[in-house]
Protein backbone atom coordinates (compact mmCIF):
# COMPACT_ATOMS: atom_id res chain seq x y z
CA UNK A 1 0.00 0.00 0.00
CA UNK A 2 1.43 3.21 -0.86
CA UNK A 3 1.71 6.03 1.27
CA UNK A 4 -0.33 8.76 -0.65
CA UNK A 5 -3.18 6.20 -0.07
CA UNK A 6 -3.64 7.99 3.00
CA UNK A 7 -6.40 10.88 2.83
CA UNK A 8 -3.94 13.18 5.43
CA UNK A 9 -0.77 11.99 2.89
CA UNK A 10 -2.53 13.82 -0.05
CA UNK A 11 -3.60 16.81 1.88
CA UNK A 12 0.49 16.68 2.70
CA UNK A 13 1.73 16.54 -0.28
CA UNK A 14 -0.08 19.29 -2.13
CA UNK A 15 0.92 21.60 0.68
CA UNK A 16 4.81 20.20 0.55
CA UNK A 17 5.08 20.81 -2.88
CA UNK A 18 3.77 24.17 -2.98
CA UNK A 19 5.62 25.04 0.03
CA UNK A 20 8.61 23.78 -1.52
CA UNK A 21 8.19 26.23 -4.34
CA UNK A 22 7.10 28.93 -2.82
CA UNK A 23 9.77 29.52 0.32
CA UNK A 24 12.43 29.39 -1.38
CA UNK A 25 11.21 31.83 -4.26
CA UNK A 26 10.54 34.35 -1.77
CA UNK A 27 13.72 33.24 0.27
CA UNK A 28 15.92 33.92 -2.93
CA UNK A 29 15.27 37.88 -2.35
CA UNK A 30 15.70 37.83 1.24
CA UNK A 31 19.26 36.26 0.85
CA UNK A 32 19.83 38.67 -2.05
CA UNK A 33 19.07 41.58 0.43
CA UNK A 34 21.09 40.09 3.37
CA UNK A 35 18.07 39.11 5.78
CA UNK A 36 18.41 35.63 5.07
CA UNK A 37 16.95 35.41 8.98
CA UNK A 38 13.96 37.70 8.37
CA UNK A 39 11.87 34.70 8.02
CA UNK A 40 13.03 33.09 11.28
CA UNK A 41 12.01 36.24 13.02
CA UNK A 42 8.36 35.97 11.28
CA UNK A 43 7.96 32.13 12.32
CA UNK A 44 8.91 33.04 16.00
CA UNK A 45 5.84 36.26 16.02
CA UNK A 46 3.67 34.03 14.08
CA UNK A 47 3.65 31.99 16.90
CA UNK A 48 1.62 34.47 19.15
CA UNK A 49 -0.83 34.40 16.11
CA UNK A 50 -1.22 30.58 16.04
CA UNK A 51 -2.14 30.73 19.82
CA UNK A 52 -4.25 33.70 19.60
CA UNK A 53 -6.69 31.54 17.24
CA UNK A 54 -6.76 28.78 19.73
CA UNK A 55 -7.58 31.27 22.54
CA UNK A 56 -9.94 32.99 20.18
CA UNK A 57 -11.29 29.60 19.10
CA UNK A 58 -10.87 30.52 15.21
CA UNK A 59 -8.40 29.20 12.71
CA UNK A 60 -5.37 29.42 14.14
CA UNK A 61 -3.73 29.98 10.42
CA UNK A 62 -5.53 33.22 9.59
CA UNK A 63 -4.69 34.61 13.49
CA UNK A 64 -1.15 33.08 12.13
CA UNK A 65 -1.58 35.40 9.07
CA UNK A 66 -2.59 38.29 10.36
CA UNK A 67 -0.15 38.21 13.24
CA UNK A 68 2.95 37.40 10.81
CA UNK A 69 2.09 40.41 8.76
CA UNK A 70 1.74 42.85 11.30
CA UNK A 71 5.58 41.41 12.33
CA UNK A 72 6.75 41.31 9.13
CA UNK A 73 6.10 44.75 8.54
CA UNK A 74 7.17 45.88 11.88
CA UNK A 75 10.52 44.30 11.43
CA UNK A 76 10.44 46.11 7.78
CA UNK A 77 9.92 49.65 9.69
CA UNK A 78 12.32 48.96 12.47
CA UNK A 79 14.97 47.85 9.24
CA UNK A 80 14.40 50.87 7.73
CA UNK A 81 15.23 53.32 10.22
CA UNK A 82 18.35 51.61 10.02
CA UNK A 83 20.26 52.42 13.64
CA UNK A 84 21.87 50.22 15.58
CA UNK A 85 19.11 49.79 18.10
CA UNK A 86 16.95 48.04 15.27
CA UNK A 87 19.09 44.98 15.90
CA UNK A 88 17.71 44.80 19.34
CA UNK A 89 14.28 45.87 18.70
CA UNK A 90 14.07 42.97 16.17
CA UNK A 91 15.60 40.54 19.31
CA UNK A 92 12.96 41.63 21.22
CA UNK A 93 10.04 41.20 18.68
CA UNK A 94 11.24 37.64 18.30
CA UNK A 95 11.07 36.58 21.90
CA UNK A 96 8.13 38.35 22.52
CA UNK A 97 6.42 36.08 19.87
CA UNK A 98 7.68 32.92 21.60
CA UNK A 99 6.67 33.94 24.78
CA UNK A 100 3.72 35.66 23.41
CA UNK A 101 2.74 32.25 21.64
CA UNK A 102 3.21 29.79 24.82
CA UNK A 103 1.50 32.41 27.08
CA UNK A 104 -1.64 32.95 25.17
CA UNK A 105 -1.76 29.10 24.21
CA UNK A 106 -1.30 28.27 27.89
CA UNK A 107 -4.44 30.86 28.85
CA UNK A 108 -6.65 29.34 26.12
CA UNK A 109 -9.33 26.66 26.86
CA UNK A 110 -7.78 22.70 27.07
CA UNK A 111 -4.50 24.34 25.39
CA UNK A 112 -0.95 23.48 26.35
CA UNK A 113 2.72 24.10 25.01
CA UNK A 114 2.32 20.59 23.53
CA UNK A 115 -0.57 21.92 21.58
CA UNK A 116 2.05 24.29 19.79
CA UNK A 117 4.90 21.38 18.87
CA UNK A 118 2.79 20.44 15.60
CA UNK A 119 2.98 24.34 14.53
CA UNK A 120 6.64 24.68 15.64
CA UNK A 121 8.11 21.10 14.07
CA UNK A 122 5.75 21.06 11.57
CA UNK A 123 3.20 17.59 12.01
CA UNK A 124 1.81 15.54 8.76
CA UNK A 125 -1.51 14.54 9.80
CA UNK A 126 -2.47 18.30 10.51
CA UNK A 127 -3.31 19.61 7.13
CA UNK A 128 -6.75 19.69 6.95
CA UNK A 129 -9.25 20.21 3.67
CA UNK A 130 -9.70 23.83 4.39
CA UNK A 131 -5.92 24.40 5.48
CA UNK A 132 -4.99 23.52 2.10
CA UNK A 133 -7.05 25.84 0.31
CA UNK A 134 -5.49 28.70 2.32
CA UNK A 135 -2.02 27.02 1.71
CA UNK A 136 -2.72 27.25 -2.32
CA UNK A 137 -4.26 30.66 -2.46
CA UNK A 138 -1.47 32.02 -0.59
CA UNK A 139 1.13 30.06 -2.68
CA UNK A 140 -0.25 31.59 -5.90
CA UNK A 141 -0.26 35.18 -4.71
CA UNK A 142 3.25 34.62 -2.96
CA UNK A 143 4.58 33.29 -6.82
CA UNK A 144 2.31 36.19 -8.62
CA UNK A 145 3.74 38.86 -6.55
CA UNK A 146 7.67 37.30 -7.28
CA UNK A 147 6.39 37.09 -11.20
CA UNK A 148 5.08 40.69 -11.31
CA UNK A 149 7.35 42.74 -8.90
CA UNK A 150 10.62 40.25 -9.58
CA UNK A 151 12.47 42.59 -11.75
CA UNK A 152 11.34 45.62 -9.56
CA UNK A 153 12.36 43.41 -5.89
CA UNK A 154 15.63 42.30 -7.82
CA UNK A 155 16.78 46.35 -8.26
CA UNK A 156 15.93 46.95 -4.57
CA UNK A 157 17.26 44.01 -3.00
CA UNK A 158 20.83 44.89 -4.60
CA UNK A 159 20.71 48.24 -4.12
CA UNK A 160 18.32 50.00 -2.47
CA UNK A 161 19.49 53.38 -3.11
CA UNK A 162 20.00 53.06 -6.89
CA UNK A 163 16.51 51.74 -7.18
CA UNK A 164 15.43 54.94 -5.29
CA UNK A 165 16.90 57.31 -7.64
CA UNK A 166 15.53 55.17 -10.21
CA UNK A 167 12.15 56.58 -8.94
CA UNK A 168 10.73 52.61 -8.20
CA UNK A 169 8.60 53.10 -4.97
CA UNK A 170 11.47 51.80 -2.58
CA UNK A 171 9.11 51.08 0.98
CA UNK A 172 5.94 49.79 -1.13
CA UNK A 173 8.57 47.12 -2.70
CA UNK A 174 10.62 46.27 0.50
CA UNK A 175 6.91 45.84 2.53
CA UNK A 176 6.10 43.28 -0.58
CA UNK A 177 9.08 41.48 0.35
CA UNK A 178 7.95 41.52 4.15
CA UNK A 179 4.25 40.64 3.82
CA UNK A 180 5.37 38.00 1.40
CA UNK A 181 7.81 36.15 3.46
CA UNK A 182 5.13 36.62 6.01
CA UNK A 183 2.72 35.10 4.08
CA UNK A 184 5.33 32.17 3.44
CA UNK A 185 5.65 31.23 6.65
CA UNK A 186 2.37 31.07 7.16
CA UNK A 187 2.15 28.79 4.29
CA UNK A 188 4.43 26.80 5.59
CA UNK A 189 3.77 26.41 9.16
CA UNK A 190 1.67 22.93 9.18
CA UNK A 191 4.69 21.27 6.75
CA UNK A 192 7.74 22.14 8.14
CA UNK A 193 6.87 24.33 11.19
CA UNK A 194 7.35 28.04 12.36
CA UNK A 195 11.05 27.36 13.79
CA UNK A 196 12.44 25.81 11.03
CA UNK A 197 10.46 27.31 8.19
CA UNK A 198 13.26 30.34 7.56
CA UNK A 199 15.78 27.00 6.51
CA UNK A 200 13.03 25.92 3.56
CA UNK A 201 13.54 29.76 2.61
CA UNK A 202 17.22 29.79 2.81
CA UNK A 203 19.08 26.75 2.51
CA UNK A 204 17.47 25.78 -0.89
CA UNK A 205 18.64 28.67 -2.45
CA UNK A 206 22.35 28.33 -0.56
CA UNK A 207 22.43 25.02 -2.57
CA UNK A 208 21.69 26.39 -5.97
CA UNK A 209 24.01 29.57 -5.71
CA UNK A 210 27.08 26.90 -5.06
CA UNK A 211 26.54 25.81 -8.89
CA UNK A 212 24.91 28.98 -10.46
CA UNK A 213 26.38 32.53 -11.58
CA UNK A 214 22.75 33.58 -12.13
CA UNK A 215 20.26 35.18 -10.44
CA UNK A 216 17.53 33.65 -12.53
CA UNK A 217 18.72 30.09 -12.54
CA UNK A 218 19.62 30.59 -8.43
CA UNK A 219 15.83 31.17 -7.95
CA UNK A 220 14.41 28.66 -10.39
CA UNK A 221 17.28 26.31 -9.11
CA UNK A 222 16.38 26.77 -5.46
CA UNK A 223 12.65 26.57 -6.17
CA UNK A 224 13.14 23.20 -7.49
CA UNK A 225 15.70 21.87 -4.84
CA UNK A 226 12.75 23.13 -2.39
CA UNK A 227 10.33 20.61 -3.67
CA UNK A 228 12.85 17.70 -3.46
CA UNK A 229 13.32 18.47 0.37
CA UNK A 230 9.83 19.01 1.34
CA UNK A 231 8.79 16.24 -0.40
CA UNK A 232 11.49 14.07 -0.01
CA UNK A 233 10.85 15.00 3.93
CA UNK A 234 7.28 14.35 4.14
CA UNK A 235 8.28 10.42 2.71
CA UNK A 236 11.05 10.19 5.15
CA UNK A 237 8.69 11.51 8.33
CA UNK A 238 6.19 8.82 7.10
CA UNK A 239 8.24 6.13 7.61
CA UNK A 240 10.78 6.77 10.20
CA UNK A 241 7.49 8.81 11.85
CA UNK A 242 9.40 12.23 12.56
CA UNK A 243 8.25 15.68 12.90
CA UNK A 244 8.31 16.86 9.08
CA UNK A 245 10.21 19.92 9.47
CA UNK A 246 13.07 17.98 10.51
CA UNK A 247 12.96 15.45 7.94
CA UNK A 248 12.49 18.04 5.38
CA UNK A 249 15.55 20.22 6.66
CA UNK A 250 18.07 17.68 7.24
CA UNK A 251 17.40 16.62 3.32
CA UNK A 252 17.47 20.34 2.20
CA UNK A 253 21.11 20.30 4.56
CA UNK A 254 22.66 17.19 2.81
CA UNK A 255 21.53 18.62 -0.66
CA UNK A 256 23.52 21.37 0.60
CA UNK A 257 26.92 19.95 1.30
CA UNK A 258 27.19 17.61 -1.13
CA UNK A 259 26.37 20.78 -3.55
CA UNK A 260 29.34 23.01 -1.59
CA UNK A 261 31.83 20.01 -2.15
CA UNK A 262 31.03 19.43 -5.85
CA UNK A 263 30.69 23.52 -6.11
CA UNK A 264 34.26 23.57 -4.36
CA UNK A 265 35.43 20.73 -6.68
CA UNK A 266 34.25 22.40 -10.03
CA UNK A 267 35.33 25.87 -9.08
CA UNK A 268 38.69 24.52 -8.24
CA UNK A 269 38.94 22.65 -11.84
CA UNK A 270 37.40 25.64 -14.04
CA UNK B 1 18.78 74.27 -19.29
CA UNK B 2 20.00 73.61 -15.87
CA UNK B 3 19.98 70.03 -14.78
CA UNK B 4 20.33 70.82 -10.98
CA UNK B 5 19.90 74.11 -9.51
CA UNK B 6 20.49 74.11 -5.57
CA UNK B 7 19.58 77.73 -3.64
CA UNK B 8 21.17 77.90 -0.04
CA UNK B 9 20.78 74.17 0.50
CA UNK B 10 20.59 73.30 3.94
CA UNK B 11 21.35 69.68 5.33
CA UNK B 12 21.54 68.57 8.40
CA UNK B 13 22.55 64.32 9.07
CA UNK B 14 22.14 63.05 12.64
CA UNK B 15 21.31 66.36 13.97
CA UNK B 16 24.35 68.06 12.36
CA UNK B 17 24.47 70.19 10.07
CA UNK B 18 26.68 69.54 7.26
CA UNK B 19 25.86 71.45 4.40
CA UNK B 20 25.59 75.22 5.22
CA UNK B 21 23.73 77.40 2.73
CA UNK B 22 25.17 75.87 -0.51
CA UNK B 23 24.22 76.98 -3.73
CA UNK B 24 24.74 74.85 -6.64
CA UNK B 25 23.82 74.83 -10.58
CA UNK B 26 24.67 72.50 -13.05
CA UNK B 27 24.14 72.92 -17.00
CA UNK B 28 22.99 70.50 -19.28
CA UNK B 29 26.31 69.25 -20.93
CA UNK B 30 28.58 69.94 -18.11
CA UNK B 31 30.97 67.90 -16.43
CA UNK B 32 31.61 69.40 -12.78
CA UNK B 33 33.87 67.96 -10.07
CA UNK B 34 33.20 67.97 -6.36
CA UNK B 35 36.51 68.63 -4.49
CA UNK B 36 37.40 68.97 -1.13
CA UNK B 37 38.84 67.20 2.47
CA UNK B 38 37.00 64.05 3.49
CA UNK B 39 33.93 65.25 5.57
CA UNK B 40 33.71 68.49 3.82
CA UNK B 41 30.48 67.15 2.62
CA UNK B 42 31.18 65.88 -1.08
CA UNK B 43 28.77 63.53 -0.70
CA UNK B 44 26.24 64.92 0.96
CA UNK B 45 26.16 66.79 -1.81
CA UNK B 46 25.21 64.48 -4.16
CA UNK B 47 23.24 62.44 -2.36
CA UNK B 48 21.22 65.27 -1.97
CA UNK B 49 21.53 66.41 -5.71
CA UNK B 50 19.54 63.38 -6.58
CA UNK B 51 17.17 63.24 -4.07
CA UNK B 52 18.45 60.89 -1.57
CA UNK B 53 19.04 63.33 1.44
CA UNK B 54 16.14 66.03 2.07
CA UNK B 55 17.21 69.27 2.36
CA UNK B 56 16.63 71.19 5.93
CA UNK B 57 16.41 74.19 4.01
CA UNK B 58 16.84 75.91 0.43
CA UNK B 59 15.55 74.82 -2.80
CA UNK B 60 16.55 71.76 -5.07
CA UNK B 61 15.01 71.26 -8.54
CA UNK B 62 15.83 69.46 -11.07
CA UNK B 63 15.79 70.18 -14.81
CA UNK B 64 13.57 73.03 -14.16
CA UNK B 65 10.99 70.90 -11.48
CA UNK B 66 11.27 71.39 -7.55
CA UNK B 67 12.14 67.80 -6.33
CA UNK B 68 8.92 67.77 -4.40
CA UNK B 69 7.07 67.21 -8.01
CA UNK B 70 10.09 65.69 -10.06
CA UNK B 71 8.95 62.21 -11.31
CA UNK B 72 11.25 62.24 -14.30
CA UNK B 73 13.92 59.82 -12.71
CA UNK B 74 14.79 58.07 -15.49
CA UNK B 75 16.65 60.90 -16.89
CA UNK B 76 19.11 60.79 -13.91
CA UNK B 77 21.68 57.97 -13.28
CA UNK B 78 23.12 57.31 -9.87
CA UNK B 79 26.81 55.53 -8.82
CA UNK B 80 26.95 55.33 -5.29
CA UNK B 81 30.38 54.50 -3.80
CA UNK B 82 30.47 51.00 -3.48
CA UNK B 83 33.38 48.94 -3.04
CA UNK B 84 31.86 45.63 -4.43
CA UNK B 85 28.48 45.09 -6.36
CA UNK B 86 25.95 44.06 -3.75
CA UNK B 87 23.38 41.19 -2.72
CA UNK B 88 23.77 37.74 -1.42
CA UNK B 89 22.77 35.57 -4.45
CA UNK B 90 25.01 35.21 -7.53
CA UNK B 91 24.14 37.55 -10.44
CA UNK B 92 25.49 37.50 -14.21
CA UNK B 93 27.26 40.76 -15.23
CA UNK B 94 24.58 40.97 -17.72
CA UNK B 95 21.69 40.78 -14.86
CA UNK B 96 23.06 43.32 -12.85
CA UNK B 97 23.38 46.21 -15.64
CA UNK B 98 20.00 45.43 -16.86
CA UNK B 99 18.47 46.30 -13.51
CA UNK B 100 19.79 49.79 -14.55
CA UNK B 101 16.78 49.87 -17.00
CA UNK B 102 14.64 49.26 -14.25
CA UNK B 103 13.34 52.89 -14.00
CA UNK B 104 12.26 52.64 -18.00
CA UNK B 105 10.57 49.21 -17.74
CA UNK B 106 7.17 48.46 -17.60
CA UNK B 107 5.56 45.61 -15.12
CA UNK B 108 4.66 42.13 -16.54
CA UNK B 109 6.33 43.38 -20.27
CA UNK B 110 9.82 41.75 -21.16
CA UNK B 111 12.79 43.76 -21.89
CA UNK B 112 12.35 44.54 -25.40
CA UNK B 113 15.35 44.95 -28.04
CA UNK B 114 15.59 48.21 -27.03
CA UNK B 115 16.49 47.27 -23.94
CA UNK B 116 18.73 44.72 -24.72
CA UNK B 117 20.58 47.19 -27.04
CA UNK B 118 20.89 50.04 -24.33
CA UNK B 119 22.18 46.94 -21.99
CA UNK B 120 24.93 45.93 -25.09
CA UNK B 121 26.17 49.52 -25.57
CA UNK B 122 26.41 50.05 -21.71
CA UNK B 123 28.29 46.78 -21.16
CA UNK B 124 30.62 47.78 -24.93
CA UNK B 125 30.98 51.33 -23.20
CA UNK B 126 32.52 49.69 -20.02
CA UNK B 127 34.57 46.95 -21.64
CA UNK B 128 32.91 44.11 -20.38
CA UNK B 129 30.57 42.75 -22.94
CA UNK B 130 32.89 39.61 -23.15
CA UNK B 131 32.48 38.92 -19.60
CA UNK B 132 28.65 39.60 -19.70
CA UNK B 133 27.72 35.94 -18.83
CA UNK B 134 30.24 35.38 -15.25
CA UNK B 135 29.17 36.06 -11.97
CA UNK B 136 29.72 39.31 -11.50
CA UNK B 137 31.19 38.82 -7.96
CA UNK B 138 33.89 37.01 -9.84
CA UNK B 139 35.36 40.13 -11.16
CA UNK B 140 38.27 42.36 -9.71
CA UNK B 141 37.21 45.73 -7.84
CA UNK B 142 37.95 48.14 -10.69
CA UNK B 143 35.67 45.79 -13.48
CA UNK B 144 32.85 45.91 -10.24
CA UNK B 145 32.95 50.11 -10.93
CA UNK B 146 32.51 49.44 -14.30
CA UNK B 147 29.82 47.27 -13.32
CA UNK B 148 27.73 49.30 -11.42
CA UNK B 149 28.96 52.00 -14.15
CA UNK B 150 27.36 50.41 -16.72
CA UNK B 151 24.33 49.90 -14.50
CA UNK B 152 23.89 53.23 -14.58
CA UNK B 153 24.20 53.93 -18.30
CA UNK B 154 22.24 51.26 -19.20
CA UNK B 155 19.31 53.50 -18.02
CA UNK B 156 20.54 56.31 -20.93
CA UNK B 157 20.68 59.42 -18.36
CA UNK B 158 21.06 62.70 -19.16
CA UNK B 159 22.75 63.32 -16.32
CA UNK B 160 25.26 60.83 -14.30
CA UNK B 161 25.89 61.08 -10.82
CA UNK B 162 29.16 59.52 -9.56
CA UNK B 163 30.70 59.44 -6.02
CA UNK B 164 34.46 58.88 -6.03
CA UNK B 165 33.92 56.37 -8.85
CA UNK B 166 37.82 56.07 -9.25
CA UNK B 167 38.38 55.76 -5.38
CA UNK B 168 40.59 51.96 -5.43
CA UNK B 169 40.19 51.00 -8.83
CA UNK B 170 42.90 50.04 -10.60
CA UNK B 171 44.56 52.51 -13.79
CA UNK B 172 43.54 50.31 -16.27
CA UNK B 173 39.88 50.34 -15.12
CA UNK B 174 39.91 54.15 -14.28
CA UNK B 175 41.25 54.84 -18.71
CA UNK B 176 37.89 52.90 -19.39
CA UNK B 177 35.88 54.66 -17.13
CA UNK B 178 37.39 58.04 -18.82
CA UNK B 179 36.44 56.54 -21.41
CA UNK B 180 32.75 55.88 -21.10
CA UNK B 181 32.07 59.22 -19.29
CA UNK B 182 33.81 60.92 -22.40
CA UNK B 183 31.49 59.17 -24.67
CA UNK B 184 28.17 60.33 -22.72
CA UNK B 185 29.94 64.05 -22.26
CA UNK B 186 30.41 64.24 -26.48
CA UNK B 187 26.83 63.12 -26.15
CA UNK B 188 25.54 65.93 -24.47
CA UNK B 189 24.92 64.27 -21.43
CA UNK B 190 26.12 66.20 -17.65
CA UNK B 191 28.66 64.39 -15.24
CA UNK B 192 29.01 65.21 -11.59
CA UNK B 193 31.25 63.11 -9.45
CA UNK B 194 32.78 63.17 -6.45
CA UNK B 195 36.39 62.29 -6.45
CA UNK B 196 39.70 62.53 -4.59
CA UNK B 197 42.10 61.54 -7.16
CA UNK B 198 41.17 62.67 -10.83
CA UNK B 199 43.56 60.60 -12.27
CA UNK B 200 42.74 60.34 -16.36
CA UNK B 201 39.06 62.00 -15.49
CA UNK B 202 41.09 65.18 -15.02
CA UNK B 203 41.39 66.29 -18.91
CA UNK B 204 37.04 65.37 -19.31
CA UNK B 205 36.41 68.02 -16.25
CA UNK B 206 35.03 71.20 -17.01
CA UNK B 207 34.35 73.00 -13.96
CA UNK B 208 35.49 72.43 -10.11
CA UNK B 209 33.19 72.75 -6.99
CA UNK B 210 35.55 72.53 -4.29
CA UNK B 211 33.74 72.04 -0.54
CA UNK B 212 34.82 72.72 2.58
CA UNK B 213 33.22 72.18 6.17
CA UNK B 214 29.87 72.19 4.03
CA UNK B 215 30.49 75.45 2.20
CA UNK B 216 31.63 76.36 -1.24
CA UNK B 217 35.04 77.50 -0.89
CA UNK B 218 35.63 77.93 -5.00
CA UNK B 219 33.46 77.53 -7.94
CA UNK B 220 35.52 77.74 -11.54
CA UNK B 221 38.54 76.26 -13.67
CA UNK B 222 39.42 72.85 -12.60
CA UNK B 223 42.98 73.22 -10.96
CA UNK B 224 45.85 72.86 -13.97
CA UNK B 225 47.14 69.52 -13.63
CA UNK B 226 50.86 70.47 -13.24
CA UNK B 227 51.49 71.92 -10.07
CA UNK B 228 48.14 71.99 -8.94
CA UNK B 229 48.96 71.01 -5.42
CA UNK B 230 50.17 74.58 -4.96
CA UNK B 231 46.83 75.92 -5.91
CA UNK B 232 45.44 77.51 -2.62
CA UNK B 233 41.71 76.47 -3.73
CA UNK B 234 42.83 72.76 -4.12
CA UNK B 235 44.54 71.72 -0.29
CA UNK B 236 41.80 69.59 0.40
CA UNK B 237 42.55 67.20 -2.00
CA UNK B 238 45.05 64.45 -0.92
CA UNK B 239 47.44 63.84 -3.53
CA UNK B 240 49.94 62.18 -1.53
CA UNK B 241 47.97 59.47 -0.94
CA UNK B 242 47.83 58.36 -4.60
CA UNK B 243 50.21 55.02 -4.57
CA UNK B 244 47.53 53.15 -2.61
CA UNK B 245 43.92 53.99 -3.03
CA UNK B 246 41.96 50.80 -2.44
CA UNK B 247 44.06 50.71 0.80
CA UNK B 248 43.41 53.87 2.19
CA UNK B 249 39.41 53.44 1.07
CA UNK B 250 39.55 50.76 3.27
CA UNK B 251 41.46 52.15 6.65
CA UNK B 252 40.01 55.41 6.12
CA UNK B 253 37.15 55.98 8.96
CA UNK B 254 34.11 56.35 6.98
CA UNK B 255 32.70 59.77 7.03
CA UNK B 256 30.24 59.89 4.80
CA UNK B 257 30.14 64.12 5.35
Amino acid sequence: MSLFEFDFMQRALVAAVLVGLAAPAIGTFLVQRRLALMGDGIGHIALTGVALGFLLGTAPVLTAIVVAVLGAVTIELIRERGRTSGDVALALLFYGGIAGGVLLIGLSPGGSSTTLVGYLFGSLSSVRAEDLIVIAVLTVAILGVVLVFGREMYAVCMDEEVARVSGLPVRFLNLLVAVTAALTVTVAMRVVGLLLVSALMVVPVATAQQMSTSFRATLLGACGLGVLASVGGLVMAFYADVAPGASTVVLALGGFLIAAAVGAVTRRTA
Amino acid sequence: MNVFELTAGCVALGGREVLHEVSVVVEAGEFVAVLGANGSGKTTLVRTLVGLVPLTGGSLSLFGTPIRRFREWPRLGYVPQRLAVGGGVPSTVREVVASGRIGRARRLRPMGRDDRAAVDHALEDVGLLDRAGDAVGRLSGGQQQRVLIARALAGEPEVLVLDEPTAGVDADSQDTLAGALGHLSQAGGSVVLVAHELGPLAELIGRAVVLHDGRVVSDGPPPAPEGHHADPGHVHVHPHETSQPAQRSMLEPRTFG
